[in-house]
């Protein structure tokens, strides 16, 4: 990332703890070995707690599932072993399968890029330079508190329904709309909708993210001369890049896992034809409601994977434009 | 912030935790149901609402003055989740003593062995023996019913008057004579449909019957790929003749409760519901509803109307206090001082002498759901136990049905797949 | 707004009027549509709850506060014990979630260790698994410690850093700081411990006001695992007391459930607000010296 304003950088003589290294070699130098060994065990005390949360609450259950993926279970009797039935089945003999991936992924394609848009946008709107700005960024941050509210399906039927708020404003200018929650077209664009509203967290962070760009680089950007427009090319958004991976990571993992929303709106099932079965919900209707945990869990790890590479993916394209303040 | 301020952050935050942590331990009691000083305790699982939680708490209470050496500590939840935490739980081995279950949950969790055996170890004797064996899997008496129900018409009155039109004589009236009277309400203007749309299996099983064919004959679908086409025509016929709303707005109000449908915001004139639900239509549109026997079809023998428990009580398979868990339910259902708490809240009492011990009790519209089930009771057919599978019934039909109505799917092809995934459902 | 001694650079000076008045309409017109959901179930909050479905719109015909009334002793307790019990757990959830999380974040974002780079993925990975099926080994994990029933499972967990979320904001956030001013402490003599809490934590004071805030919100809201967890009709929270007024196989109580939701929102909302003042004091106000 090419830098033409100049940053002004207070550059103590760093007489390093550590002797300098050529990157790779072999033989270390004692005193790095033991500095080496020293940091490791600090970084180990420091992630204690995360190692023991790790072990006893979150590796076993994980493991726990991914042996039950091979199995029949209905959670009320004993775990029959199927080996890669549950997969097969998944793939090559569950039309609803495929239809919830397709939901799925529709619903993160389109639903991430606008709300991360409108939560940058909010956030950079929301920064600075009016009164009130607290007040507004409460307002804007409500509707995520509702988001997963059990009041919002009821909320959602009174803006969407057939007499709802929309239609009674489209009816206002001649059009008549149809029942947009419950028609198998548009139901997914109203939860996509829903995902789009609650923006407050992902604003929430961008606004935090704001706030730790130092102030005196722009200081230092005007006295350069450079317009606002310049300032928020070069400076802004470049020290912002670290923030927008979060939230893009983040998001993506989020939204593939939708559950809630969708739960709640179409009142415990899939939607109308199922237009808005979620992956998630599938596997909770798997899971609880058919009595085949193991054909959940089986999507379960499915759909880590499926999350895990797009993760991966994110992070090499991160290099690409992301910037950290931590390299040198 | 100063070094000094710093560390009288951390110190403040690590003692309000230690405070709180302090306060949680004393806040959340004793866990672990063991025998304390003598007393056993079971847990109750049930669902409901609110006022379900406040009338069973008090039934516990007149449950432990009488058996001073039982504590009873219910386990609550809203029905949406109630399923799943019981499945959770049993699945943990740390299934409630006694549990509420409906019809469709018994045969899961009897047939794969959650579920107590309670026969003779519960008094059944002055219970209703037809919907008694409601209860039974195999022979075996698992669950004991609590609340006979019947899935019937309910219309209301005066949105008829203000069509002008009278209300029917339910005794003969047929499918097609209840679409005309409809299709004449909505007409008639004034903001009211005739009808409501809906795809709850019972009114399938009961159209079903009076075609002669069963829901479910043993572990297949019994019924023929024409029933569930000319089932699908008189719903396409209502929403075509606009005697029921379209199929969006049917979608949406199907996914709602009581209180949101046509009945109940006085929006409809007619609707089927389960009878126990007389109370929240009245309440919620403000109006006074009559319950009716269900259309026939033409030349049909039979009503094909049924009863159905509202719910069971059962005991888990692995419960420790067997005993004790049996002397819960039988008080439960036989104890004429339990239903004068509970009077209609779990539906109408099925042992005959409570029943009438409480009948007086029982509010307005209670009574009248009573005489309306008194009065058809002769002409019920038996009640059918859906097997293993059955909870997704209703969601496969609604998937199927929506299917039909939004022009997605032929109904040929729509029954057919009803009964491919309806029969795979049960078949596993 | 405060007036700085020099004049403050371009992005940071309030606009001139005109826009600025244009900025404020836009913000509140479009804050309007926004709210709208919540302006709707304030009003039905206030109707009489069998005009609440059958008026569909926004005004309502008749107010009555009985909504309120009803929903605070409608539960076998009143609502202010199940609000107290939810801000016991959210508060220790916070604080553990603040310590927990920041200890493991600072370990990957400056430390170096063996297999680093696997143990941040098997982080991240933590919070890729849908937790439904996870959900039935964790309840048997807590179950055998006999915590079901106690606020244990709620918390535990987070003092044992499981909400792997925070720990990658706050990665991401340290990472944002230069490891000069590492290096510049290291020259003063600070060990480990005294960079971290001198040093990274105060200039990550945005993060940790979003953790907390966050962490607030979302447990606040918990609805799955405290109704698994909480069984006894004496440990309910909010969450799950909301739902009870509904019941979709019966009669639902409507009004006083939005009544109810919407005295639960004013804690949130108020720590929201409180809460702001952390989030924007970051370095840029702070300093790097």
């Amino acid at each position: 990332m090419s830098e033409s304003i100049s940053v002004p950088q207070e550059r103590a003589p760093v007489t390093a703890r550590v002797p300098a290294q050529p990157p790779g070699r072999r033989r270390r130098h004692p005193q790095v070995n033991v500095h080496r060994r020293r940091e490791a065990l600090t970084a180990y005390v420091f992630l204690a707690p995360w190692f023991i949360g790790l072990l006893v609450i979150t590796v076993g259950p994980i493991l726990a599932s991914l042996y039950l993926s091979f199995t029949d279970y209905s959670l009320l009797e004993e775990a029959k072993w199927v080996g890669l039935g549950n997969y097969t089945e998944m793939f090559f003999a569950d039309t609803r399968f495929l239809t919830s991936l397709k939901v799925t992924t529709i619903y993160v394609v389109v639903s991430v890029p606008m709300q991360l848009a409108f939560a940058l946008g909010l956030a950079l709107a929301l920064d600075r330079g009016l009164r009130g700005l607290p007040f507004y960024r409460s307002i804007y941050y409500l509707p995520s508190l509702l988001g997963g509210s059990v009041a919002i399906a009821i909320l959602w039927r009174k803006i969407f329904g057939t007499d709802g708020l929309v239609n009674g404003l489209l009816a206002m200018i001649g059009i008549e709309g149809t029942g947009w929650v419950s028609d198998p077209d548009t139901a997914l664009g109203t939860l996509i909708l829903l995902h789009v509203w609650t923006f407050g967290a992902p604003m929430v962070i961008f606004l935090a993210g704001l706030r730790q760009i130092p102030q005196s680089y722009y200081e230092a950007a005007s006295v350069d001369g450079a317009s606002r427009l310049r300032q928020f090319r070069s400076i802004t958004l470049p020290l912002l890049t670290p923030i927008i991976f979060f939230n893009l990571v983040l998001e993506v993992i989020k939204s593939f896992q939708s559950f809630t929303q969708s739960f709640i709106v179409s009142g415990g099932g899939g939607g109308p034809v199922d237009s808005t079965l979620f992956y998630t919900l599938y596997l909770y209707l798997k899971g609880f409601k058919s009595y085949e945990m193991g054909y959940a869990a089986a999507m379960a790890w499915v759909l880590l994977l499926i999350i895990a590479g797009l993760t991966g993916v994110n992070f090499l394209a991160s290099k690409y434009w992301v910037f950290y303040g931590d390299t040198k | 912030m100063k070094s000094s301020s710093r560390k009288t952050m951390w110190t403040v935050a690590a003692l309000s935790a230690a405070v709180m942590m302090v306060a949680g331990a004393c806040g959340s009691g004793d866990s672990g149901g063991a025998a304390e000083g003598g007393k056993t305790t079971l847990t109750f699982a049930y669902w409901g609402s609110d006022a379900r939680q406040k009338l069973t708490e008090e039934v516990i209470k007149k449950f432990e003055e009488k058996n001073p050496t039982i504590d009873v500590e219910g386990d609550f939840s809203n029905w949406d989740s109630y399923y799943e935490k019981l499945a959770t739980k049993v699945a943990a081995n740390d299934a409630p003593d006694v549990m509420s279950i409906e019809i469709r949950g018994l045969s899961e969790y009897a047939g794969r062995g959650a579920l107590a055996d309670l026969t003779g170890k519960v008094p059944s004797a002055d219970l209703d023996q037809q919907v008694l064996a409601s209860g039974q899997v195999e022979g075996k008496q698992y669950a004991i019913p609590t609340g006979v129900n019947a899935f019937s018409m309910i219309a209301n009155p005066s949105a008829l008057e203000k069509a002008k039109k009278e209300l029917p004589d339910d005794s003969s009236w047929t499918w097609d004579q209840w679409a005309d009277l409809a299709k004449e309400i909505s007409a008639g203007g004034g903001g009211v449909t005739g009808a409501e749309y809906n795809h709850n299996p019972g009114w399938l099983q009961i159209y079903a019957a009076q075609r002669g064919e069963k829901f479910y004959d043993g572990t297949k679908i019994g019924m023929s790929v024409d029933t569930l086409k000319s089932w699908w025509a008189i719903q396409t016929k209502l929403i075509e003749t606009k005697a029921s709303p379209s199929a969006a707005k049917s979608v949406e109000i199907g996914a709602t409760g009581p209180e949101q449908s046509l009945l109940g915001t006085n929006a409809g004139a007619m609707g089927m519901w389960w009878s126990n639900q007389l109370n929240a239509l009245s309440k919620s549109s403000g109006q006074e509803m009559t319950l009716l026997r269900m259309p026939k079809i033409e030349g049909a023998t039979t009503g094909g109307m049924f009863l159905q428990p509202a719910m069971f009580y059962t005991a888990s398979a692995k419960s420790e206090h067997a005993a004790e868990a049996a002397k819960l339910i039988d008080f439960l259902v036989n104890d004429p001082d339990a239903a004068a708490i509970l009077l209609s809240d779990r539906g109408l009492p099925t042992n005959a002498k409570v029943l009438t011990a409480v009948k007086d009790k029982l509010p307005a519209v209670d009574q009248k759901t009573l005489a309306f089930i008194e009065e058809v009771k002769s002409e019920l057919s038996p009640i059918q136990v859906p097997p293993k599978g059955a909870l997704e019934m209703e969601d496969i039909l609604k998937r199927n049905s929506e299917e039909v109505m939004f022009g997605r799917a032929t109904p040929d092809e729509a029954a057919q797949k009803f009964l491919t995934e309806a029969n795979a459902a049960i078949a596993g | 707004m405060a007036t700085r001694s020099k004049r403050a650079p371009l992005l940071f000076r309030p606009l001139p009027r005109g826009s600025r008045l244009l900025k404020h309409l836009l913000l509140i017109g479009f804050g309007l549509i926004m709210l709208y959901p919540l302006l709707w179930m304030i009003s039905s909050s206030l109707k009489p709850e069998e005009l609440i479905f059958r008026e569909p719109g926004l005004w309502p015909s008749a107010v009555t506060l009985e909504n309120y009334t009803e929903g605070w002793t409608a539960l076998k307790h009143s609502f202010g014990y199940y609000l107290w019990n939810s801000a016991v757990i959210t508060g220790l959830s916070i604080v553990a979630n603040l310590v927990a999380c920041s200890l493991a974040a600072y370990a990957f974002a400056r430390l170096n260790f063996p297999l680093k780079k696997l143990w941040f993925a098997i982080m991240l990975g933590s919070i890729m698994l849908p937790h439904h099926v996870t959900v039935v080994p964790q309840y048997i994990v807590f179950a055998e410690l006999d915590w079901i029933n106690t606020i244990w499972p709620l918390v535990v967990p987070k003092f044992l850093a499981t909400d792997a979320f925070f720990i990658f904001l706050m990665v991401q956030f340290i990472r944002t700081l230069p490891r000069e001013l590492d290096e510049a402490a290291a020259i003063d003599g600070a060990g480990y411990w005294r960079v971290f809490g001198q040093i990274i934590l105060p200039l990550c004071m945005p993060a940790l006001a979003t953790t907390g805030i966050f962490t607030f919100i979302w447990t606040w809201n918990d609805f799955f695992s405290q109704n698994l967890y909480l069984t006894n009709s004496d440990n309910l929270t909010v969450a799950v007391a909301l739902r009870q007024f509904l019941d979709s196989s019966g009669e639902s109580s409507w009004g006083p459930m939005f009544a109810m939701s919407i005295v639960s929102l004013g804690p949130i909302f108020g720590f929201f607000l409180a809460g702001q003042k952390y989030l924007i004091r970051g370095v840029a106000t702070t300093g790097l010296k």
